[in-house]
């Protein structure tokens, strides 16, 4: 799976959970400090990390670091793949 | 109060809701995504069930308790009480946050309940004073982001999270693996049915929160909202938050019926939305006042969805408060009604 179509399924699990025009979402920047998402929304992104792209998220693997920007995530994605 | 404002034809659901739509027939865009993602809800909730059974069945002892129950003392919270104990053979510490507003009759129905099940029972009571500050700083000022209170009001998401965090250092002093509380569908994500509570994790997404609250009430609030460094450092495994009403296909009669035997009453000194606490008509005053809208018309309109409850008993739910507790309330809290205009305009101006 290509990094664009794991972009384009984790925006649309965005716009469609937090009531977020695609345009709104910043790719570089941390969704919580945006206002886009609050504790719970940290919880419901690992969740659908995990269920989307068939990966296992591990505690160590939640850190800001990983979740800090949808560029991130994209990337802690990868990571997973790569390594299945 | 909103009693008359427009509303979806199906739900609840009403026209100052973030992000809402009335589509064909007046019926919201909440309610025609619902028709799309039944299948998908059910298929995650199927899950859920079987995560459930296994961690439970799986489960290591590793101290007393095999659950911390957090126990309002509300139908909700009897009820997850009741099914840990009795459906799940779990043995529990039920645990109450005494805020100083819950009413004398679920004090009695907490009592009975655990008494009548057989569980040992903490109660932890913030001082006063301290409690207050934090609850007068949550309802007056724009601690929290919108997004956070599209279904909960500024105080009870105060509350809760102190609930939630004297949860996690009784089960992580105690080596409790597991924490229970009597959240529903429609209070939280269908993500956050099962979640490892990772403190540090979450830390971040409260900070901005926490640093508001510290401005306003001072360091004392992270006794009440933080965990030390001396017991986060020493945590080979975060508990898992298990909310197991959300899998329960259940109504409020049924509900209510089958804690009747333990001896829970229906208080009748809350308002139609609470079953424990007198705070509640306050808080849903107030974010009615700033945003428009009742905090419970996403919980009670998922209710409707489900076919858990009609539309005219959630209208009739969120019509009956008992808008007499209000002065007092306020005046208990030292806030006054340009204090919610103003905060009213701080978050107005965030359009």
């Amino acid at each position: 799976m290509s990094s664009v179509m794991i972009l384009e399924q984790i925006l649309n699990f965005i716009v469609d959970t937090y009531m977020v025009e695609i345009d709104e979402i910043p790719l570089n920047e941390s969704l919580i400090d945006e206002g886009i998402i609050d504790s719970f929304g940290l919880i419901e992104l690992a969740s659908f990390l995990e269920k989307a792209f068939l990966i296992q998220v591990n505690d160590d693997d939640l850190t800001r670091d990983n979740f800090s920007s949808i560029n991130k995530m994209i990337a802690l994605v990868d990571r997973k793949k790569s390594h299945d | 109060m909103t009693n008359n404002i427009e509303r979806c034809s199906k739900c609840i659901q009403s026209k100052n809701y973030p992000k809402i739509k009335f589509e064909e027939n007046g019926v919201c865009n909440f309610c025609n995504k619902k028709n799309k993602s039944t299948k998908i809800e059910a298929s995650f909730i199927d899950n859920a069930k079987i995560k459930i059974s296994n961690l439970f069945d799986n489960r290591i002892k590793r101290g007393e308790y095999d659950a911390v129950v957090c126990y309002s003392g509300g139908k909700d919270s009897t009820y997850v009480l009741k099914l840990a104990v009795e459906k799940y053979g779990l043995n529990v510490l039920a645990f109450t946050l005494d805020n100083g507003y819950i009413a004398e009759v679920a004090w009695k129905n907490i009592r009975k309940v655990v008494d009548s099940l057989g569980v040992d029972h903490w109660v932890y009571r913030p001082s006063s004073e301290n409690y207050k500050a934090i609850a007068r700083a949550s309802a007056i000022t724009d601690v929290y982001r919108k997004n956070t209170l599209t279904r909960i009001s500024a105080i009870c998401n105060s509350c809760i999270s102190m609930v939630n965090i004297t949860a996690l250092k009784i089960a992580l002093e105690k080596k409790i693996p597991f924490i229970l509380a009597g959240f529903t569908l429609g209070q939280i994500p269908i993500n956050a049915i099962i979640y490892k509570n990772h403190y540090k994790f979450l830390a971040d997404s409260r900070l901005e929160s926490l640093n508001k609250l510290r401005e306003e009430v001072g360091d004392v609030v992270d006794d009440y909202l933080c965990i030390k460094d001396e017991l986060i450092n020493e945590v080979k495994e975060y508990p898992h938050n298990v909310n197991i009403l959300c899998i329960e296909d259940v109504t409020e009669t049924e509900i209510k019926d089958a804690i009747a035997p333990l001896g829970w009453v229906s208080p009748k000194d809350v308002d139609g939305c609470s079953s424990n606490c007198m705070l509640n008509t306050f808080n849903n005053y107030v974010h009615e006042e700033v945003f428009g809208y009742n905090p419970y018309e996403m919980e009670l309109s998922h209710l409707i969805r489900e076919g858990l409850m009609t539309r005219s008993e959630a209208l009739d739910k969120i019509n009956d408060s008992s808008v007499e507790q209000i002065a007092p309330i306020m005046a208990s809290l030292s806030i006054e009604k340009n204090d919610i205009i103003s905060v009213k305009n701080v978050y107005d101006s965030k359009r």
